[in-house]
This record gives C-alpha cells, structure tokens and sequence, in this order.
C-alpha cells in the first residue's frame, strides 16, 4: 500500500510540472502580449515598449523562460501581475478567492440538500406520474443553456419586477463613507457562515440517533429557531452593528446568483440520488425492512436513503474540485468579481502572471482530490489493490 | 459456415429487438427520443425546402437572406412624464404600429398621419413564422441552421471522443503495468486544466469553426474523465469468466480485446456518447454567446446577437428573437440526456425492474 502511496506522489510530482509546463506554453501561443497596447500610445517612442518588453524578461525563448518560471515556482515567487503591477498574483487570488468560495459554497451547500430530498421522493414514486413530470422538468432545469437562462432571470428579478440588483458585488453609492474595506466585512460575513453551518451540522448529527421522528423534528426546529435569534444577537453588538448594513447590501446583491445557480444545479443531484436509490431499493434488504413491518417513511429515510448517500458525497466532493472553473459564466454574467473573472481577464489580457498562479492552484486542487480518490479506491477495491501490488 | 453467420445475425437482431422493447417501457426515453427526432426533422427539413423552391434562397437564407417587411406605422409624439392615458411606461411609447416623431428624420410626415415603413425585426407572421431579426433574416430558417450546426458539432465530437477514450480506456485496463499508469496520469492533466478557459485560450490562437471546434472538443473530451470510467467498467468485464476461458482456449491477446473485452464495454461507452453530445452542444452554444466561434449561425450566435443589440432586456417585446434559440438549446440537450437515461435503464441490469 505504502509503495503504492508513493508511487503516485511521485507521478503526481511528474505530472504537476507537466501541466506547469503546458499551461505556459498555451499562454504563450496567444498572439500578442500583455504589452502591445503600449505601441498604440503616439507620445510613447517604440523604443519604450522594448524596453519594458526587456524589463519583464518576454524577450527570452520560451524554453528559458518556462525555466524560470518553475525555478521560481519553487521558491515561492509567482512574480507580479502584469496589468495590475503593484501586485501579486497571490494578493489578487487572496481577494478574490473568497468571494468565489462563498458564493458557491453556499449554493452547492443548498443545491444538494434540496436535490437529495427530491430525489428520495422521485425515487419512491418511480413509475407515478407526478414522478415523470418532476423528472422531465428537473432535467430541463438540468440542461439548460445556462447563460441564456441567467439572463432571463436578470430581466426578470433585476428589470421587470426591480427587486433585485442587476449583478455586481455592492452599489458603490452606498460605500462613499464606509469607515472599512468591503473585504473586511465580507470576511466577517465568512465567518459568520462558517460558524452557522458548523453549528447546524453539529445539531443534525446530534439529533440523528433520536428515534421518534416527530421528537426529532421538534428538537431540529427548536435549535433553529435558537440559531436565528443567536445570530441575530450577534449582528447587533459591538462592531458589528456598524458593519450590518454593508454586509446587508452584500447579500443582498448574492441572493440572485444563488437562487440561480442553485435552480440549474439541484437538478443534478436529484436525478443522480434517483438512479442510486433506484439501484439500493431492489436489495434486499429493503425487502427484510418491509417484511420486519416498518414504515414506509423510515424505511426511504433510514435504510434506502442512507446507501443512496455515498454516490451523492462523492459527487459532492468532485463538485467542490470544478467550482472555480464553473464560476466564470456565472460571475461573468453577474459581474461577480472573483475567481473566475479573475482568470478570464488574465487570459484575455495574457497576464500570466495571474493566469500562471490561478492554473496551478486550480491544478494543484484538482490533483489533490484526484489523489484522495484514487487512494480511497485503492483500499476499498481489492481488484485495484491486488494490480497495484503485483 | 454461412449457417453459422447467420445464426450470428439472427441473434443480433433478436437482442436489438429486445433492447428495444425495454427502451420503450421507459417514458423519459421515449419523451427524448420524440424530441431528437423533431430536430431532426427540423435539421432536414431546411435544404428540402430550399430544393424543392418552396423557399426562396434570397428571403430564407440564414445568413445573408433579406426580407422587406412593409407596414402602416401611425405617427405620434411621446409625452414627456409618464403615466399618461395611453401608455404606463416610457418603454410603452412608440406601441407597435405607432413610431415617435422625434426618431423620424427622413420623412416630413405629421402627427396623426400614416406612413409606410419597413419594420425590423419583424413579428411572426404567414411569410415568416418566427419572424425576422433586426437584419431582416427569417428566424425560423436560422433555427433550422442552427439544429445542423447542433448535430453535426455534437455527433462528430461525440463519436471522437468516446472512440478515443474506449480505445485509450481498454487498453489501459487490459495491459495495465506502465501504459496504464501513463494513460492515466495524461487524464488527470487533462482533467487538470479548467475547460471554458482553455477553449478560450484555443479560440484565441486558432480559427474555431464547426469542424475544428468538434475535433477540439472531442479530443478534450476524450481524453479526460472518460476514460478513467471506461477503463473501471474494462476491469469488471476483464476479470470475468469467459475472458479467462477464451484466454485457456488460446486466444491471443488482440482477440480478445477486441471481440471479447471491447463489445462488453461498448454499452457504457454508447451511453457516454449520448451525454458528451449535450456536453458538446452546450459549449458550443457557450463559446459563441461569448462570441468567441467563426461560425455564420447558430443557437448560442442567435442568443449572442439578440444579446448584443439589446432585445434581451427589453423583455418580450420581442419573444422571437429570444425564446426560440434559448429553448432550442434546452430542448435538443434536455432530448439527448433523456435518450441517455432511457440506455441507462436498458443497459444497467440493476435498473431494469422493480
């Protein structure tokens, strides 16, 4: 097992400098650089752009300047941002990770619970036609042309009915005297959403093993309503009261690119929890649970649901590896600034720099999650365990 | 011999015949299935049209047809404060057979009088039955466009790229040791890089039309996440019974990849054929609303220039330029998943029955 483990580090190590490599060259084969605006300028000289051409090493071939990169990748210096110069790739990121993490943290959080109760009951009812109906919508709201729809919702939220703001992260209007950075309270907003969701996990684990369900509703209930008055205490005290309403125009400008998100993506999971308890309900120990006189609800709650879950963890798990990549149509088409907008633009201005660090970390997370799979199947498949020893 | 093919064929078809009878238990394939076929149809329907001079080439043409649309506008001045008796907002004032004097530059007409206009984008009518766009193109026959572009982009990069990861996956599977380990690591770089900005990094070095955008895609898709399922089913069919008797009986190792292990993987792969076809067609549609393809039409154009010149937001005012190409997109996605789920319940023998 452990010459296993290190066999894959190894061609992990192998296989990160290769996409390092790759991704470098791809930038480079745009046409142009960062700099060629420089020669449109008539009061700049030519001899200006050479000069910063020679200034940030663009000059060299490529194959030294891959070189360099990965020297300097492995010192810690990914260098400065070409088109926001003061700056570093990892300043840029650290801003506007955040802002991508919550967002889709939260829709995903969101997306899956409400797709796995659906498709529990999608599941239960196979053959029903309410069960038809709900599935051919729920593949539709899958399916999608995803842009097209978000700008339907933007017509209609954002122009028709004028509940909700036309993408952006605030109105600016509102900031003109804000005594902080709206980074600060974005980040109070994190922590805030942290500590909630840990807590409310911490309550539903807690009250799993209480066995009569109307006890265990209540018992969920009461904790809720004690959570809301808790944190509704906690915005009211101290500096908090001052940052609440910036925080409350924040997300107010988050709740369309969630309810959007979450309609496209919901979908997902429940078709796929429906497939897997299709598969879980024909075993046979669905049959024993009947046969011992349970009732219906239990047996779709306890015994066919619970095995349902494992496929929906792992989807769940490989969904969190693609938010950042799936976050540039959606921020784009909000005009959310984070991550994705972030290696839009470098691509398009060929800020590498920027574009370089945004690919590794994504690399970087994806490999890591690759590799946690593969071990995991490795241990749990004696087929793959046996190959990987012989 | 020959008895004994035809024993071979009377079998296939026997079994075509049976998965057919259980694709057709399954509502949700039939519903995708209908629908495949409406765009079909639709796909076909506009050279036949165009032949058999049923539509004349110069009014129909998606791309650079044109047609007059004539009509009696009633000139009016728009008030200064809204609401007003006749109209609640500003984006009520000029309705739709009236025109505000203001943006009249080339006549000296008055207000109250008629004048004679040509109107684009024109609502449906008998003559165009999706109406036209602002430049005066029938939307009917650019959605027709657009079903070919949809078909041929998501065929083509569909069967290229599950044959390359078929191929790619199999033998990784069967021979294992080194090209295993290569083949798969080559998928987790793939894997690696984030799709939309990779396809816009090609778009920006390379000319994308239909044909390179579909061997693009195929490529991507192929050797990325596929074959890693591909080659999890081959382990399944490698270790199974008849593989090892055919390998006793003293088949050689070609033999048996390619008429034992590879026939038993080809179900999974038909179904992944299926769903990278709508995961072709909807970047396809993403990469040109982005406006990023050198294609003359298609669905995510459509959407693309409806977009651009500001029909989106003005709501439905003008329907036909916005929900046709929208829908279209879902609707030919949506059919192709739902043929796919329909396979999945034929092919996966856990489905089958309650």
């Amino acid at each position: 097992m452990f010459k296993y483990i290190f066999k894959r580090v190894y061609q992990l190590i192998i296989v990160f400098f290769l996409f390092l490599i790759t991704s470098y060259v791809l930038f480079d084969s745009i046409p142009g650089n960062a700099f060629q605006n420089l020669l449109l300028n008539p009061d700049l000289p030519p001899e200006a752009y050479e000069q910063v051409i020679k200034l940030y090493g663009l000059d060299k071939p490529l194959s030294e300047r891959v070189f360099l990169y990965i020297q300097n990748f492995l010192q810690g210096d990914f260098g400065y941002s070409y088109k926001h110069y003061p700056k570093t790739p990892i300043e840029l990121i650290s801003q506007r990770l955040p802002r991508t993490l919550m967002l889709f943290a939260m829709v995903n959080i969101i997306a899956f619970y409400t797709g796995f109760l659906i498709g529990k009951v999608l599941a239960w009812r196979r053959g029903s036609k309410s069960e038809t109906w709900i599935t051919v919508t729920s593949v539709f709201s899958y399916t999608i042309f995803y842009p097209w729809f978000a700008l339907m919702m933007l017509w209609f939220f954002g122009y028709k009915l004028d509940w909700l703001p036309i993408g952006k992260f605030l109105y600016p209007e509102k900031w003109y005297d804000a005594p902080f950075d709206s980074d600060v309270v974005f980040i109070s907003m994190i922590q805030f959403t942290a500590i909630v969701s840990i807590i409310q996990i911490l309550v539903y684990i807690y009250t799993r093993n209480i066995e009569s369900l109307s006890m265990r509703r209540n018992a969920r209930f009461g904790s809720f309503i004690i959570i809301t008055l808790a944190s509704l205490f906690y915005w009211n005290t101290g500096e908090l009261l001052i940052q609440k309403p910036y925080a409350m125009d924040i997300a107010y400008h988050m709740i369309l690119p969630i309810f959007t998100v979450t309609v496209v993506a919901f979908a997902g999971t429940a078709l796929l929890t429906r497939t897997t308890m299709m598969e879980v309900m024909k075993d046979d120990f669905i049959l024993t649970a009947r046969a011992k006189g349970l009732s219906q609800k239990r047996i779709r709650d306890r015994h066919a649901a619970r095995n349902a879950l494992l496929p929906v963890v792992t989807s769940f798990i490989f969904t969190i590896v693609t938010i950042i990549d799936g976050s540039v149509l959606t921020e784009t088409i909000f005009s959310w600034p984070g991550m994705g907008q972030l290696i839009l633009q470098s691509v398009l201005e060929e800020d590498i720099p920027v574009a370089m660090a945004s690919f590794s970390f994504i690399g970087v997370f994806a490999l890591v999650a690759h590799f946690i799979a593969d071990i995991s199947y490795a241990y749990l498949d004696p087929r793959i365990r046996i190959q990987s020893q012989g | 011999m020959k008895n004994q093919k035809n024993i071979a064929k009377e079998i296939r078809r026997k079994a075509i015949k049976k998965n057919w009878r259980l694709f057709r238990r399954s509502k949700l394939g039939m519903i995708g299935l209908y629908i495949v076929i409406f765009f079909l149809f639709l796909t076909i329907l506009q050279p036949i049209l165009f032949i058999t001079g049923v539509w004349n080439k110069g009014v129909y043409d998606p791309v650079v047809g044109y047609s007059e649309q004539f009509q009696e506008f009633l000139v009016v001045e728009c008030p200064k404060e809204y609401p007003t008796e006749k109209y609640d907002e500003r984006s009520d004032c000029p309705g739709r057979t009236e025109v505000n004097i203001k943006t009249l530059f080339y006549s000296d007409a008055q207000v109250g009088e008629t004048i004679i206009q040509n109107l684009q984008p024109a609502p449906p009518s008998r003559q165009h039955i999706l109406g036209t766009d602002s430049l005066g193109r029938d939307v009917f026959s650019q959605i027709m466009e657009g079903s070919q572009v949809a078909f041929v982009l998501g065929l083509l990069s569909a069967t290229l790229g599950v044959g390359i990861s078929t191929i790619l996956g199999t033998i990784a599977a069967f021979f294992g040791g080194r090209i295993d380990a290569y083949l798969m690591r080559q998928s987790d770089l793939v894997l690696m890089l984030p799709t939309l900005p990779l396809l816009f990094i090609i778009s920006a070095f390379a000319e994308l039309k239909i044909w390179h955008l579909a061997v693009v895609l195929g490529i991507i898709g192929g050797l990325g996440g596929s074959v890693i399922t591909i080659k999890s089913q081959a382990l399944q069919v490698k270790v199974k019974p008849f593989v090892d008797s055919a390998r006793i009986t003293g088949g050689s190792r070609m033999n048996i990849l390619f008429s034992h292990v590879l026939p038993n993987v080809a179900p999974l792969a038909l179904l992944f054929m299926v769903f990278s076809v709508t995961g072709a067609i909807a970047s396809e549609s993403v990469l040109s609303f982005l406006g990023l393809l050198n294609i003359d039409m298609s669905w995510g154009l459509m959407i693309y220039l409806a977009q651009v010149e500001g029909f989106i937001f003005s709501g439905m005012k003008f329907w036909w330029l916005i929900l046709p190409a929208g829908l279209s997109v879902t609707f030919l996605t949506g059919g192709f998943y739902l043929v796919g789920r329909g396979l999945d319940e034929v092919f996966n023998p856990r489905l089958r029955d309650r």
